[in-house]
């Protein structure tokens, strides 16, 4: 090809193998690594090269340098042969992982900088691609994903509640067993990594996945139950007894009347529930979950409630939790889409974390490249763009992010 | 060491086995006429596994009733049906399950931590009119609980704080119903087909007649109206029957008859029936993977049955027929198949 492709391959490339050759001693190996399994993506483009495992962190390193992939991963299990064929391997075990990822979750931002297109004709909008093209029906689109300050923003956002909940209600000790990610793009990984969860089963960890996303929750066994008499009630705040009435006092407190008959209640409940709002809502501040039955129905308190939750529930990857032969990203070392590091993030830390100027891998410098077309790049406190189609000088880190993300390429 | 009366109760545990041992008696022994008794408990503690799903508790005589169990699980290993294996651990726990209701619940913990190994505190809690007496680790609650499929055993709907969930007295003993289960599911499992001196033997012999007799009322035998068995190819055929005997299949067997299921029109509901009560996968589990393969999870593409080539790499084809000759896929099969059936009964002259 006459042209040089989009992305700069050889370059980029080049660059990681720098990266690793300098680096590559801040990358440890994750505990019991000859359990793990490791997994590589390489710039030519050669699909995984997987089944691989390594004896200790010294034999690790020495592979990213000789290889410097575009993508590391391991696995959360363990496992007795890590370098046999699946079903051999012999499956000892799993972490509990979870992943956070941007691209699930709508956010306004996305408007601004991420686009789809028909592929069949050619469409185009932005935000999420819609559920099929308005234009001819079909539903393959080409994706150009982006991301922001604020989608990070959003990510970490969900990370600390899906915190939250792992510390206060499974119990789970920061640091010890609890360990966090950047994952090098739009969002957080979290590990658990404790003697109970290894042996968990599939099924044990959709229970899991299904609490932390208040999937199945039923009104019935969160207080709103009139059958029930005696005891303590009022003040039970633990676990999703607490959130599920602040996500339904937040939730009626804010709805607006077009809101509340857009669920489907019933013409009579969503009067019902409108005509008597501050009752329930001083009922539910008292937390006296019970007596609201007496305004609003049990099935219709359900169905607020499914959809109040989602406020307070995490928003976590349920395939990537429930898979436990998934690979996973290794802390400290490069993401191919984007040139900035997985990494480890303190949990006390999170809150001031900033992965734009944290996670950065390449800086000092500058860059000559030409830009096919991109949205504002704000990294490590300096924005450049909008771009389309122009040739410009930029530092290292917006340009390399540029080039990992296939939107430029080095001008010659 | 545990008493006699105890081990009765509770045949399953590690001291009542320790128990058994320390009598020492062969299986020569056992044929010998002094204990008939302990041959006709354990004779009947299988055929109310079959009759009824649940053993009675016959305490009256310890050292009989204690000494039919190990007895009776041998009948079940010698019987060899699967499916009667998981019947009757069913019926043993539950058997146990109402024997625990009676205990006092430091009984009740004492048995669940030091034979399971649960990380159980006792507490007493009035919540919402429940008393709450335990406090289980969500982990051992999940190991047991997460097969359920009633609302309130979701985790999402239990009330848990720090790492441990609160349950009721009969919420615990059903919890270690499950365990108990698991745990002569395990007693049995091992040596097949085993060959017992005569006097035993007969009795076995006796007991697989009665499970014959009742094989299609309690299996579930009836089949689905609108899914013609008689229109499935050989191999699927043959996987049908073997699942329906309680033949242990390959993952590539069992995926092919359940996507070959699901694409023949059964209804989901009736599937997962079907292999539930012919094998002793959980139900949730089972329910899991088969709404899997049907589309309905995960990546939501619906899987269809592997090709002719592919099983017959995997070993799956099984004797193929002049109709095989024309076909590449069994489902390809199954249509033709049908349309020759449906056409044959419309040639029918009307009466
Ligand atoms: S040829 Fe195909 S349809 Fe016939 S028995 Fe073999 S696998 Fe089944
Ligand atoms: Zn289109
Ligand atoms: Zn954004």
């Amino acid at each position: 090809m006459v042209e040089q492709d989009w992305g700069s391959v050889q370059f980029v490339a080049e660059q990681f193998r720098r990266y690793y050759a300098l680096n590559v001693s801040s990358v440890e190996a994750p505990s019991e690594i000859r359990q793990r399994e490791f997994g590589f993506l390489s710039f030519e483009d050669r699909g995984m090269f997987r089944h691989k495992g390594f004896d200790d962190a010294q034999h690790l390193r020495h592979y990213l340098v000789d290889y410097a992939p575009s993508h590391t991963y391991y696995s959360s299990a363990y496992y007795e042969a890590p370098e046999a064929a699946m079903e051999f391997k012999g499956w000892q075990g799993a972490d509990l992982v979870f992943d956070i990822d941007a691209d699930h979750f709508s956010i306004p931002c996305q408007e601004d900088h991420d686009r789809w297109r028909c592929r069949t004709c050619g469409e185009e909008g932005t935000g999420h691609p819609p559920e099929s093209c308005p234009g001819c029906g079909k539903a393959a689109f080409i994706e150009e994903n982006w991301l922001c300050p604020q989608c990070l923003e959003a990510a970490k956002y969900e990370a600390q509640k899906l915190l939250d909940i792992l510390i206060q209600d499974f119990g789970f000790t920061p640091s010890r067993e609890l360990t966090v990610n950047f994952s090098g793009n739009r969002g957080y990984h979290v590990h658990v990594r404790s003697a109970s969860v290894k042996k968990l089963n599939q099924l044990a960890r959709r229970e899991i996945v299904d609490y932390i996303m208040g999937t199945g929750i039923n009104a019935e066994f969160q207080g709103f139950n009139q059958g029930l008499r005696g005891g303590r009630y009022i003040s039970l705040q633990e676990g999703w007894r607490g959130r599920s009435v602040r996500a339904l006092y937040d939730f009626i407190a804010d709805a607006s009347p077009e809101v509340v008959e857009d669920l489907g209640l019933g013409k009579a409940a969503a009067r019902k529930l409108l005509k008597n709002r501050e009752t329930i809502l001083g009922l539910l501040m008292e937390r006296r979950p019970r007596n609201v039955v007496k305004y609003v129905d049990l099935k219709s308190i359900g169905m607020l409630m499914e959809v109040a939750v989602q406020e307070q529930a995490a928003a976590i990857d349920t395939v990537v939790t429930t898979d436990i032969h998934r690979l996973i990203r290794l802390p400290n070392t490069l993401h191919g889409k984007s040139g900035w590091l997985t990494q480890e993030v303190p949990i006390d830390d999170l809150a001031d974390y900033d992965p734009l100027s944290s996670a950065v891998a390449f800086t000092g410098g500058t860059l000559n490249i030409h830009i096919k077309r991109a949205p504002e790049i704000f990294i490590a406190g300096e924005t450049y763009g909008p771009f389309e189609d122009e040739r410009t000088e930029l530092p290292m880190a917006h340009a390399m992010f540029l080039l990992c993300r296939k939107a430029a390429k080095v001008a010659s | 060491m545990i008493s006699e009366r105890e081990a009765a109760k509770y045949p399953f545990l590690s001291e009542a086995a320790r128990l058994v041992d320390m009598l020492d008696l062969t299986l020569d022994d056992l044929a010998e006429p002094v204990h008939a008794k302990v041959l006709d408990r354990a004779e009947g503690r299988v055929s109310e596994a079959i009759l009824k799903g649940k053993a009675s508790a016959n305490l009256g005589d310890s050292l009989t009733e204690l000494l039919s169990f190990p007895v009776a699980n041998m009948f079940i290993t010698a019987l060899g049906e699967r499916f009667l294996d998981r019947r009757y651990a069913l019926s043993e726990a539950v058997r146990a399950y109402e024997l625990l209701n009676d205990e006092s619940e430091a009984r009740v913990a004492k048995m669940a931590r030091t034979e399971f190994q649960w990380d159980l505190r006792l507490v007493r809690e009035l919540l919402d009119g429940r008393l709450y007496r335990f406090e289980l680790h969500f982990n051992d609650f999940l190991g047991n609980a997460a097969a359920f499929r009633e609302p309130k055993w979701k985790l999402v709907n239990r009330l848990m704080r720090d790492g441990y969930v609160l349950l009721t007295n009969p919420e615990t003993t059903r919890l270690l119903q499950e365990e108990i289960r698991r745990r002569i599911g395990g007693l049995i499992s091992k040596h097949r087909g085993l060959r017992l001196p005569e006097p035993l033997q007969a009795r076995v012999d006796r007991l697989g007649r009665t499970f014959e007799e009742n094989r299609s009322s309690i299996t579930g035998g009836d089949l689905p109206t609108d899914v013609l068995v008689e229109g499935f190819p050989p191999c699927m055929r043959y996987a049908f029957e073997g699942l329906m005997a309680g033949r242990r299949a390959g993952h590539m067997e069992r995926f092919a008859l359940t996507s070959f299921l699901i694409n023949a029109g059964m209804d989901i509901d009736e599937i997962v029936k079907l292999f539930v009560s012919v094998t002793d996968f959980d139900e949730q589990f089972t329910r899991y993977q088969i709404e899997h393969i049907a589309g309905l999870r995960g990546g939501r593409t619906r899987y269809t049955p592997p090709s002719c080539s592919t099983l017959r790499t995997h070993g799956v084809c099984h004797n193929p027929d002049s109709l095989c000759k024309r076909v590449k896929h069994p489902l390809s099969y199954y249509r033709i198949k049908i349309q020759d059936i449906r056409g044959k009964q419309e040639d029918k002259p009307a009466e």
